[in-house]
């Protein structure tokens, strides 16, 4: 009975931290479609006469905010890069002791870059940071997004090493691709 | 020996930077190599956005800022650009003796200290046709990157155009944008001549660069050390004041020869101008409050 | 710690983190901390951090990196290049080498609309490889010129290496993307001349020629390119009219991909998010990449190593063109094992003073690293192309990799041609942005 409680409170935050990962990542993909509107907007609208005041501005913040609510999505499917020669050759317990060495010290990078990254958001708020163009923002806001991002990452770093140590796969490893499309798409996913 | 790093965003080449390396020069040589300021131009340690947040953390311990880029924060930082405010080198001067008691007042609650201010060269009009009274401008695409430029454009009834500077040079290729006030230093910068025929030496205002040290940096520095930098740092703003008054007028000479009608506005455009001045003036007067009203009158005084 | 001993290490601990399967992005990131231990006087390397990443990604600029990545992988779901090889074969049939000059053709006409070298690679061996096989064409020169011909995805603009570098070095991207086209119909030459002669020499290797077509059928297949050449068109009027600016082209682009997806049927509200999140997740990659290189090479201007290293480069007396060729063995080297995004981000910082220093225009410079790139993407063991012919063919990564070697080799020549003829690169953006 106790066994299928906790199946089920794991099952539950399972199911929460991929919705988190997720509703960032769909958050980045509506921050994407903002930036195509703002330049639409502002290309347009100097024909017809409309002018975005600050346009540049909201297209810089929309483009940060995309870069970094993303990124927990974006590394739990497997699409962060790294060089595979040698890891490639490594099999069995090596291979989860390297695993567990990189992900260790991906924990410890990205939640310093957040801690960082959110006191620089706490200190744009105490200073009364403003932005600099025509419309007068106070940072904190658009800068919620970059620590949001980090946080979420560093959450997604350390479910992965949670994974790696009680030795199960982790997420991010995809089979190679076989047909034709799956090349394509991933060849698209590269970005090279 | 004490290791200071300079923060600036403009090229190694441009006149404020060449300042720069020679205040650089003249502290290590007062404090014989005691204290060894290494001037990072380009904006290859911090954007020009990031560098006073980069000096009130002590990243860099110098750095240099158009400082009327942080009026959203506090007016008192945008003064230098409310137009015909103080439109000539000794007004402008006048006016930054006015500024500076107000600027080291809110820098001090920041953790900084002003070093010097050095004017850019005054802004005019570059238009693409002649613009001989104030309705000329009517309908124009006219660049607005701040608030001041923006009210202008509501003013005048031309067509406001977000463009960023980068992007600048090819707008002006494109037609995107067609009028704008700007400093004829931008304007050799971009050789805006080859797609804009006339500009009007309005002397809207005159934008300073501050250069401003991290407090806790300076003070603990021995006395003689912060006296060489004060010292070097007085004689860099003298020969900055110099040198852009002199660019000022190689700028207008490199313009005409590049085909430029370069013109004084006409009596009637100025005074439209005057007019517009004294609108944004009482706009700013009242964004700034009692500190806005005291710098002001300090410096009509 | 003097600063040879301090280059040496970081280059170690980067090599080592790198080597052990550490994200690039991460490794970037940790070597600019380490850096950082080194700087005297600055009171805290994570507020460095903070502040330096936020300048470079909340930039208007950067923005125009996702909507590139936006619409080839928009015109990637919509099928336009299924009709390409059956626009372009039948103007080929009297030319040496016939079919096989599609591969060149086709990867050209991709890459002016995609900004990626592997996906044109794909995208083209998708459609050529199967047709090709089925005429009989030698499967040697098949795979080795779709290879080669599937980098011009990233030297013929649109190009993501090119974005990436416009913002490493901090030049204009628009001048980057037109000093790409000259050199881009360099190498499209390079390669169709090597087809050529090839099939001159081996006659006996090439299938017997198709019936030629009347001049009214070769029209009505090629009317299916038309939507690219308009797609194409599109960018560069918007550029030119003066409807947008370099960066906003770029959504321009979006529009354009979305309405051919809308014209050919294949949009719908599950493609149009697919390709959404695809574009975010590798917007996010390459952002986090910047992010780290950027952190670095701020590391580095504190440490002042790229000056030191460009001046000690001087003391060596190389020359123009013994640097270039100095910094091609070595990034040969480094493009055996790294992808192009990182060679990129990984060496600008301390190359360009060198570069700078031996006076070569850093618009050439991008051309030049483009060049590079575009060499190790087709150089084993590490190279996308690889991969993805590979998959494709099922061939083992030897017979890959031997067969785009001549490529590989044409792509060095055109290295060569473009530093002693620098104005094949210069001419375009001096044309439009002179002096
Ligand atoms: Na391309
Ligand atoms: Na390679």
């Amino acid at each position: 009975m106790t066994g299928d409680r906790r199946e089920g409170f794991t099952g539950m935050v399972r199911r929460s931290l991929d919705l988190l990962y997720l509703g960032a990542g769909w958050l980045a993909g509506l921050f994407l479609i903002s930036i195509f509107a703002l330049m639409m907007g502002l290309s347009i609208g100097r024909q017809v006469g409309l002018n975005i005041p600050s346009g540049d501005d909201f297209t810089s913040w929309a483009m940060a905010a995309m870069a970094f609510l993303g990124l927990a999505h974006t590394f739990k499917s497997g699409d962060m890069i790294r060089v595979e020669l040698l890891f490639e050759r490594f099999k069995g317990r090596i291979r989860q002791v390297m695993e567990i060495l990189c992900l260790s010290l991906a924990l410890v990078m990205s939640g310093y870059f957040s801690w960082h990254a959110t006191m620089m958001s706490w200190d744009s708020y105490r200073f009364f940071e403003y932005s600099q163009g025509v419309l007068a923002v106070p940072m904190w806001i658009p800068q919620i997004g970059y620590a949001l991002g980090l946080i979420i990452l560093t959450i997604a770093i350390l479910d992965e090493l949670v994974i790696v140590l009680s030795g199960r796969k982790p997420t991010y490893e995809k089979p190679p691709a076989t047909t034709a499309e799956e090349v394509v798409e991933r060849a698209l996913q590269s970005g090279v | 020996q004490t290791k200071w790093n300079l923060a600036s965003a403009y090229p190694a080449t441009n006149f404020h930077t060449e300042n720069l390396v020679k205040f650089a020069e003249d502290v290590k040589t007062a404090t014989k190599g005691g204290l060894e300021i290494t001037v990072h131009p380009n904006a290859s340690l911090f954007k020009a956005p990031e560098i006073k947040r980069a000096v009130m953390t002590g990243s860099a311990q110098v750095g240099e800022v158009l400082i009327s880029v942080h009026e959203n924060e506090d007016p008192i930082y945008g003064v230098d650009v409310v137009p015909f405010l103080a439109s000539s080198y000794p007004d402008a001067m006048k006016l930054w003796q006015a500024q500076k008691p107000f600027l080291e007042k809110k820098f001090e609650s920041q953790g900084l200290k002003t070093l010097y201010a050095v004017a850019w060269p005054p802004q005019g009009i570059f238009a693409n046709k002649e613009i001989n009274k104030i309705e000329d401008l009517k309908g124009t695409k006219w660049r607005s990157y701040n608030p001041g430029t923006a009210r202008i454009a509501e003013l005048v009834s031309a067509q406001p155009v977000t463009v960023q500077a980068a992007e600048l040079a090819q707008a002006l290729a494109g037609g995107i944008v067609n009028a704008l006030m700007t400093s004829s230093a931008t304007g050799v910068d971009s050789k805006i001549w080859e797609s804009l025929k006339y500009y009007y030496d309005t002397q809207a205002w005159l934008p300073k660069n501050v250069i401003m040290v991290n407090k806790t940096a300076f003070d603990a520095l021995p006395a003689d050390q912060k006296e060489a930098v004060l010292k070097a740092a007085a004689d860099a703003e003298k020969r900055g004041w110099e040198v852009s008054a002199i660019k000022t007028k190689e700028n207008a000479e490199k313009l005409t020869a590049n085909g430029m009608k370069v013109l004084p506005p006409s009596p009637e455009l100025a005074a439209a101008m005057k007019k517009i001045g004294e609108e944004l003036t009482a706009d700013w007067l009242k964004k700034a409050g009692a500190d806005g009203k005291a710098l002001v009158d300090a410096y009509k005084k | 710690m003097d600063i040879v001993t301090l280059s040496g290490l970081l280059l170690i601990a980067l090599l080592v983190l790198l080597g052990s399967g550490v994200w690039i992005a991460i490794a970037l990131l940790s070597i600019g901390w380490l850096g950082m231990q080194f700087v005297p006087n600055v009171p805290s390397s994570g507020t460095v951090l903070a502040t330096t990443i936020w300048g470079n990604s909340a930039s208007w600029t950067m923005a125009a990196l996702p909507l590139f990545i936006w619409m080839g992988e928009i015109l990637f779901r919509s099928r336009l290049s299924e009709e390409m090889f059956r626009g372009l074969a039948p103007w080929l049939n009297r030319i040496p080498g016939r079919l096989l000059h599609v591969n060149v053709l086709a990867c050209g006409i991709f890459g002016s609309v995609s900004g990626s070298s592997a996906a044109t690679c794909a995208t083209v061996a998708k459609m050529a490889l199967p047709e090709l096989k089925k005429r009989g064409y030698d499967e040697k020169i098949s795979l080795g010129s779709l290879a080669g011909a599937g980098t011009l995805g990233i030297l013929i603009p649109p190009s993501i290496m090119m974005v990436i570098y416009a913002v490493a070095a901090d030049v204009s991207i628009i001048q980057v993307f037109l000093a790409g086209f000259i050199p881009g119909a360099l190498v499209m030459g390079l390669y169709s001349g090597y087809i050529i002669l090839w099939a001159l020499l081996n006659p006996k290797r090439m299938p017997p020629p198709e019936p030629l077509m009347s001049l009214r059928e070769k029209l009505s297949e090629s009317a299916k390119l038309i939507p690219c050449m308009a797609l194409i068109s599109l960018v560069f009027i918007s550029l030119l009219a003066g409807w947008a600016t370099a960066t906003e082209c770029a959504a321009w682009g979006v529009a354009g991909s979305l309405a051919i997806a809308w014209w050919s049927g294949t949009l719908s509200r599950t493609s149009f998010w697919q390709s959404v999140m695809g574009t975010t997740r590798v917007t996010c990659m390459i952002m986090l990449i910047l992010a780290g290189a950027s952190f670095m090479s701020t590391s580095m201007a504190y440490t002042g190593i790229p000056q030191a290293l460009a001046a000690w480069v001087q003391t060596l007396g190389l020359g123009p063109f013994g640097l270039i060729a100095a910094l091609t063995v070595m990034y040969i080297i480094l493009g055996t094992a790294l992808d192009g995004i990182s060679m990129i981000v990984l060496t600008t910082t301390v190359v360009i003073p060198m570069v700078q220093q031996a006076g070569f225009d850093l618009i050439w410079f991008g051309i030049f690293l483009v060049l590079i790139v575009e060499m190790a993407e087709v150089s084993p063991p590490v190279g996308f192309n690889l991969f993805v012919l590979q998959t494709m063919s099922g061939k083992d990564s030897n017979t890959v990799a031997l067969a785009s070697l001549p490529f590989f080799g044409l792509l060095v020549i055109a290295v060569a041609i473009i530093t002693i003829f620098p104005g094949l690169v210069m001419w375009l953006p001096r044309l439009v942005f002179p002096g």
